[in-house]
């Protein structure tokens, strides 16, 4: 006898991602030779290398997860769906480092391999994980006419107003990370993107291997070996970012993550963070990274939104902010078009002209295997409920390694 | 108490709790713009109550005032003047709201631009550089042309001269690359010519040239990669064939060949591949571990 698994519900091999929040998957019999009843008792189990991920099964959408799971599969190719999760505190390092087991008896029937893929402290990743996220990203920049170019050319002084200044701050930009990270996974499916918690001493981002070293005029290099050294924007080669703080350290004068998270309880209170830590880590360096025009010039911006990105989504687990229709999960106050919850965000509304921008970079959202949320053309709303806390179908496929689900 | 009657006491209670928060929070937010502005409180209390002001640097335009003042007034002290540098730079992220701060930050900035002090002259050059501030623009590449008018030394000159690059940029730029002040301004010409298609053949040459040092080669091996792939991808592996050239070179040669050669192309390079087998017992930690990725990437391992 054999069986197929498909993780999220699909065959694509790209599919095979779980995070913290629970995945709906589905078995099936594919070939029920030496079966001799209408249905097959088969018992699923996760193997996994040391140091790998770990998951966990439930029957059903609701209850506990448990580290195994039978399941009565008909052998007439019905599928029999069940849910999987990644077992909070314990995510990949590789692709493929957990393997799912349907066995019938002491016989394996089928398996797939996939990855507990979550978001991570840069500081802490693997030289693996490390060197997997370099070369996407050197690769999405390309000689500095790859796709990154419309990440970069989306976050200019021309269309600030969409992303800063308002409520919409936050989920403006949880979407342009989910949207670069989706293009990253296109080039290599097991890369997320990591944060960098700028409120700890972070040393392993600041090394030639990883983002690299500035000298005293604020140009970054590189080893000889990572691939970041061809890296190209407007044109110019290289990276200008001075620290001003020593970088075995943090940066002196930012918000701690509990200072963040203690802001308050309400939106409009805790998304005051966007002036410190957010406006105070930019300007914790001169360079490229200190000024909105440029900001989007220096990779080591995506890792910091990361983290601001992350603290949004600590604070939504601490309060219960995920649904949109309770008031403090957001700001009800009228704002710039763009920034209420209804609202289409640009670029991907592809909407120029009038109080948008002129021009619309980049297209849609990038798809997903995993989850089909947001959408091409996501709105604000669409930012708050990212686990599918609310409604499963809300999942945007990304958790951060140290903030759990329900 | 009845539950009715806690549940409306309560009810009454929360505005007026959110008042008192709101209240404490600007009294709090005026002191520490107070202790921010008062030359005689210490230096490093003075620099505390600066960083908490971003946002509130919008609020009234009073505060922004009085911070562009700090900025602006050269006998304060220099550390305080840069954190107010800094604090301003941060509200100027919330751009809805700083909006109409914005001109007379970038007329405060203007000002300042040849202040006495290098580090508060390199940082207001910075930003206004990054802001195509044609004024900035100006300065800097007169201060090229004519050293004793320059605000900050030639390579952070060029580093920021990159940031909008035109025409009267390259030239001086390139003039800069056959008869360099210093190496670090060598080396930020070649950065910011990556972006003139016309120095192509200099890159090529650069490239090619085994007595030039490593750090310029890299640059040019990048500069190729942005303006001629191809050329790039050739060169490269003529370097990696090459035992006599520099490690780190065949290194960077080895990075660009694995990251962006056509893989079709690569895969059937069995000159290429047999000479980077040839590379996994190099002395070169950097040359060994761009061979073993390359290796592993096209099954040799």
């Amino acid at each position: 006898m054999v069986v197929e698994l498909q993780i999220n519900n699909s065959p694509d091999p790209k599919a095979r991602y779980v995070s913290w929040a629970p995945s709906a998957c589905r078995i099936r019999v594919t070939n029920p030779q030496g079966a001799t009843t209408p249905t097959v008792s088969l018992r699923l189990r996760s193997v996994t290398v040391t140091g790998g991920g770990r998951v966990g099964f439930r029957a059903g959408a609701t209850g506990a997860f448990a580290s195994t799971l039978t399941v009565q599969v008909p052998i007439n190719g019905t599928s029999v769906p069940f849910f999987v999760a990644g077992q909070f505190g314990f995510p990949s390092r590789d692709d493929g480092d957990v393997r799912i087991e349907a066995a019938q008896g002491n016989t394996v029937v089928g398996s797939v391999t996939l990855m507990v893929r979550v978001r991570k402290n840069a500081n802490t990743l693997t030289p693996g994980e490390r060197d997997r996220l370099v070369a996407a990203l050197a690769q999405l920049n390309n000689q500095g006419m790859g796709r990154f170019a419309d990440f970069r050319d989306m976050h200019t002084a021309v269309s600030s107003a969409q992303a800063h200044g308002a409520k919409g701050f936050l989920p403006w930009h949880r979407a342009y990370l989910l949207d670069l990270e989706r293009e990253l996974q296109n080039i290599d499916s097991s890369v997320s993107l990591p944060y960098w918690r700028f409120d700890q001493p972070a040393p392993n981002i600041f090394t030639t291997a990883f983002l690299g070293v500035s000298n005293a005029n604020g140009t970054v290099s590189f080893s000889a070996t990572n691939p970041l050294q061809f890296w190209v924007t407007d044109g110019v080669q290289g990276i200008n970012r001075r620290p001003f703080f020593n970088t075995g350290s943090a940066p002196g004068g930012l918000r701690t993550e509990a200072q963040t998270i203690a802001l308050g309880s309400a939106y409009p209170a805790f998304r005051t963070l966007e002036g410190n830590p957010h406006g105070s880590a930019h300007t914790s360096f001169g360079g490229s990274i200190s000024s909105v025009p440029t900001a989007a010039r220096d990779p080591l911006f995506f890792l910091l939104h990361c983290n601001v990105d992350r603290l949004w989504a600590k604070w939504q687990r601490q309060n219960g902010r995920f649904n949109p229709a309770v008031a403090a999960s957001y700001d009800s106050a009228p704002a710039p078009i763009g920034h209420n919850l209804a609202d289409s965000m640009w670029p991907w509304n592809g909407i120029t002209g009038g109080p948008r921008p002129p021009t619309a970079p980049g297209g849609a959202m990038a798809a997903s295997a995993c989850v089909s949320a947001p959408g091409g053309q996501p709105v604000v709303r669409q930012a708050l409920d990212y686990q599918g806390a609310i409604n499963a179908a809300s999942r945007l496929g990304f958790d951060y390694d140290d903030v759990a689900f329900a | 108490m009845s539950k009715t009657r806690k549940s409306a006491k309560t009810a009454k209670k929360a505005p007026r709790r959110k008042q008192t928060r709101r209240a404490g929070a600007a009294r709090s937010s005026r002191s520490a713009l107070a202790t921010a502005l008062n030359p005689r409180k210490p230096v490093q209390d003075r620099i505390t109550a600066i960083a908490t002001a971003p946002l509130a640097i919008c609020d009234d335009d009073r505060t922004l005032q009085s911070m562009l003042d700090v900025l602006r007034k050269r006998d304060e002290p220099i550390d305080v003047r840069l954190a107010a540098l800094a604090s301003i730079q941060a509200a100027s992220f919330s751009v809805v709201a700083f909006q109409s701060c914005r001109s007379d930050y970038i007329a405060a900035l203007r000002a300042v631009m040849d202040d006495p002090d290098p580090e508060l002259r390199q940082r207001v050059l910075g930003i206004l550089s990054r802001e195509k501030d044609g004024a900035a623009q100006k300065r800097l590449l007169e201060g090229l042309e004519k050293p004793a008018k320059a605000l900050v030394p030639p390579e952070k000159a060029l580093q920021l001269l990159g940031y909008d690059p035109h025409a009267s940029v390259y030239k001086v730029a390139r003039r800069i690359v056959e008869n360099p002040p210093n190496e670090e301004a060598r080396l930020e010409a070649l950065r910011l010519l990556a972006a003139d298609t016309s120095t192509r053949p200099v890159f090529e040459k650069i490239l090619g040239d085994k007595a030039e040092a490593p750090e310029y080669r890299r640059i040019a091996a990048s500069a190729l990669h942005a303006m001629a792939p191809d050329t790039l991808q050739k060169l490269a592996r003529e370097i990696v064939m090459d035992p006599s050239d520099s490690d780190e070179i065949r290194a960077t040669s080895l990075t660009a060949i694995a990251q962006f050669g056509g893989s079709s192309t690569v895969a059937a390079d069995d000159a290429l591949l047999t000479s980077v087998d040839g590379l996994t017992g190099a002395s070169s930690p950097d040359l060994q571990e761009a061979a073993n990725r390359l290796r592993a990437k096209y099954g040799r391992e």
